[in-house]
């Protein structure tokens, strides 16, 4: 099904959502919530909805960037830039290593790897408890101001511009993965999901391309976690367990992969819903499970899809809604 | 899809509305002179059970005592997950959102450490009844006060008259979950075991996560302990004592639950299993009090199950916040905080004080014993204390320095 929004509509539409969810939403902390886990359903976009590949190993890079970036503001007196850096740094190597020992594998025994290197990591935080906190997390991480060249930025101090850097940062993110998306290499990602087999007889070194979309997403998804130390100053171990990993492919799927606005509509839903259902009904979760068999059976799309194909036979209706011309532009192409 | 004009005005019209009238609609509105007060205990997740009965007991504690301090009182529960990241990010949407003050609950010493962290940072108060020595210890902070004793005392009131009831018991094994409380509460034991001459023959390390105990009951039974000591807590701790009796452990040495959850662990167990095991708790039904009194009475107006350890820690922790209102005379935290420190009160376990250098109750801790079903009166009769006391880190000792 094509896509009913170009990338620069979606563009405008993140942007204008990044405006209004601290103003619509009960609290800025529910706000900046919303923004982490929307840059790390990106990250997950990236590679179920343009790869083709299902990690369960989201939550490797997520808990990964928030111990990175939590351990190097609380060891050292560096600022804010170092310990997002850290946290890139780190996220990346570890999605190389996983990548590369994972993309070996295709179908079910990816997952299943993914599966494993995330129990693995899950251990290893909560073995080197000296070093992570182990099952008590990290503890009064320290938030310091935004410097760039001797002129403070942002505080940080006040919840709206904790809420301002994530915004920021999500915005980045997301024009960063649309030139991703829209590049060669994305194309070629695309050809990867699309059919494998193909790409390699056209010549792509498939794997590769998997590694490297591997180490984006897991770098996308590390800055997410550093953001949610940052926001939280506290890195639960929570972060690198497994069910981490679940929320956020739950994310991606409602919200609708293929599509990183999809990843917008999936992180907002999650985390609003969860944080109201879950003050009505603490077996809320059951609802979200009726959603997704509804998601997977009837709405493949996820929201988006849903939102799509509203507008679809709305624009059925009127013909000033939407050219035939605009509709069958390729996916991607703006 | 190209967007016309006309649709571009009507979605940025229809955005502008809902951004000018959201807030309305999302945020609700109070009334400037009522307390808010919100329970954050897990509702789901593993530690549900202890969770929902917590929260049970501030919920009738709230209404009533908001009547009998004449406190307006705006009681809400917030789910943790038992989940310390998001507990800390509901704290900070409540503190945000309803500007909250005062915070009960915290089941697990991780979330409560955090918990505490994040309301101190608000200047809100927060009470607990987590364990670890940690929250009224090297972590202490003007906003925390804890009720329930924590593992210095458990240890100390548990282990130590079990050492002198079974003065030939020289060998103890223990089980312990590997994050702060339990690490506390197993740093205490070896520190009574040495003071005593006790032998600590080994000791297996089990993650919050674990559900399966058969390993490590196996290398405590190879162990061949006199007491086997368990310093785990809630459906882990039961799940560990359930499958120790399954494996014939009962019969071959003694078995102490250092920190137990309360009657409705204590039937979730069941009688069979409950006879003859020895635990430590920071409440019983059974203790003459008039305190305890009048919670029973106040339970059993309500319809409420009988109080336990962990409704009467929700009942105590929301009385303290709504008693220090009333002593401050005002709804300022900070002036309630002075209230509250060197409080002296009739608790549940008798006479209660709260320390002022380091916002720790002074309470009774008890050893309980499981009773044959022959003996018990009604279902509910399913322990009988052993002995109780208090101890507690003395100042000079102790590791807290409040800023």
């Amino acid at each position: 099904m094509r896509r009913l929004l170009q990338p620069h509509v979606e563009l405008a539409v993140s942007l204008a959502a990044v405006v209004v969810l601290p103003i619509v939403l009960p609290s800025i902390a529910m706000a900046t919530e919303v923004v982490i886990f929307i840059i790390a359903t990106l990250g997950c976009n990236l590679l179920i909805g343009y790869v083709g590949l299902m990690s369960f190993g989201q939550a490797i890079f997520f808990g990964v960037g928030a111990y990175a970036c939590s351990l190097t503001l609380l060891h050292s007196h560096v600022g804010i830039g170092a310990g997002l850096l850290a946290a890139i740094a780190a996220s990346a190597i570890v999605a190389l290593f996983v990548g590369f020992l994972s993309t070996q594998k295709r179908g079910i025994y990816f997952v299943m790897l993914t599966f494993a290197f995330s129990q693995m990591f899950y251990f290893i935080a909560y073995a080197m408890a000296g070093l992570t906190g182990g099952d008590n997390g990290l503890l009064d991480i320290p938030r310091p101001p935004l410097v760039l060249f001797h002129v403070t930025l942002l505080s940080l101090t006040p919840p709206l511009e904790m809420y301002g850097l994530a915004a920021v940062v999500f915005v980045a993110l997301f024009v960063f993965l649309q030139r991703v998306i829209t590049s060669p290499f994305g194309s070629t990602l695309q050809a990867i999901r699309e059919n494998e087999q193909r790409a390699i007889a056209v010549g792509y070194n498939t794997r590769n391309f998997k590694v490297i979309a591997f180490v984006l997403s897991g770098v996308v998804t590390g800055i997410a976690g550093a953001l949610y130390a940052l926001f939280l100053q506290f890195a639960p171990l929570g972060n690198i367990d497994v069910s981490m990993s679940e929320r956020i492919i739950v994310m991606s799927i409602l919200g609708g992969t293929g599509s990183l606005f999809g990843s917008v509509l999936g992180g907002t839903f999650y985390v609003v819903a969860g944080n109201m259902l879950s003050a009505i009904w603490p077996r809320w979760l059951l609802l979200l499970g009726l959603i997704l068999m509804v998601v997977g059976c009837y709405l493949q799309g996820g929201l988006l899809g849903a939102a799509e194909r509203l507008a679809r036979r709305i624009g059925r209706r009127g013909p000033r809604a939407m050219t035939p011309a605009a509709s069958n532009k390729p996916v991607g192409r703006p | 899809m190209t967007l016309s004009r006309r649709s571009f005005v009507k979605t940025a019209i229809g955005g502008a509305a809902l951004a000018a009238t959201g807030p309305a609609i999302l945020r609700p509105a109070f009334a400037a002179d009522v307390t808010k007060i919100r329970s954050l205990y897990a509702l789901s997740g593993t530690f549900a059970e202890a969770g929902k009965t917590a929260e049970l007991g501030a919920r009738i504690a709230a209404p009533q005592f908001a009547k009998e301090y004449g406190i307006k009182v705006d009681y809400k529960a917030v789910d943790s997950e038992g989940n310390p990241g998001r507990a800390v990010a509901k704290i900070l949407t409540e503190i945000q959102q309803n500007q909250v003050k005062y915070f009960v609950g915290g089941v697990l010493s991780s979330s409560a450490l955090a918990m505490s962290e994040q309301v101190h940072k608000a200047n809100g108060v927060f009470i607990t009844a987590a364990g670890a020595d940690e929250i009224t210890g090297q972590n202490c902070n003007r906003s925390t006060f804890r009720w329930s004793v924590p593992t210095y005392g458990a240890s100390r009131e548990t282990v130590l008259p079990l050492i002198e009831k079974y003065p030939n018991a020289k060998r103890w094994y223990t089980i312990t979950p590997k994050y702060v409380f339990g690490e506390a509460l197993l740093q205490n034991s070896i520190d009574v075991f040495k003071e005593k001459g006790v032998e600590h023959v080994g000791n297996s390390y089990h993650s919050l996560s674990e559900t399966e105990f058969s390993s490590y009951l196996t290398n405590a039974s190879a162990a061949k302990p006199d007491v086997l000591l368990l310093l785990n807590f809630g459906s882990q701790s039961t799940n560990t004592l359930r499958q120790a009796a399954n494996f014939g452990m009962k019969q071959k040495m003694k078995i102490l639950m250092v920190w137990a959850e309360g009657l409705e662990q204590y039937e979730e167990i069941g009688a069979d299993i409950m006879d003859g095991v020895y635990v430590g708790c920071q409440y019983d039904v059974s203790i003459k009090s008039p305190g305890n009194k009048k919670i029973i009475e106040t339970f059993k107006a309500k319809g409420a199950p009988v109080p336990s350890y962990s409704s009467v820690s929700g009942y105590v922790s929301t009385d303290l916040i709504l008693r220090g209102i009333k002593a401050a005379g005002s709804s300022d935290p900070a002036a309630v905080i002075k209230a509250l420190e060197g409080l002296k009160y009739e608790g549940p376990t008798g006479q209660e004080e709260i320390r002022a250098f380091d916002h720790q109750c002074v309470k009774n801790y008890y050893l309980l014993k499981g009773k044959p079903k022959a003996q018990m009166k009604n279902k509910y009769d399913l322990v009988e204390i052993i002995s109780s006391g208090k101890s507690f880190v003395p100042q000079n000792q102790s590791l807290c320095k409040m800023a």
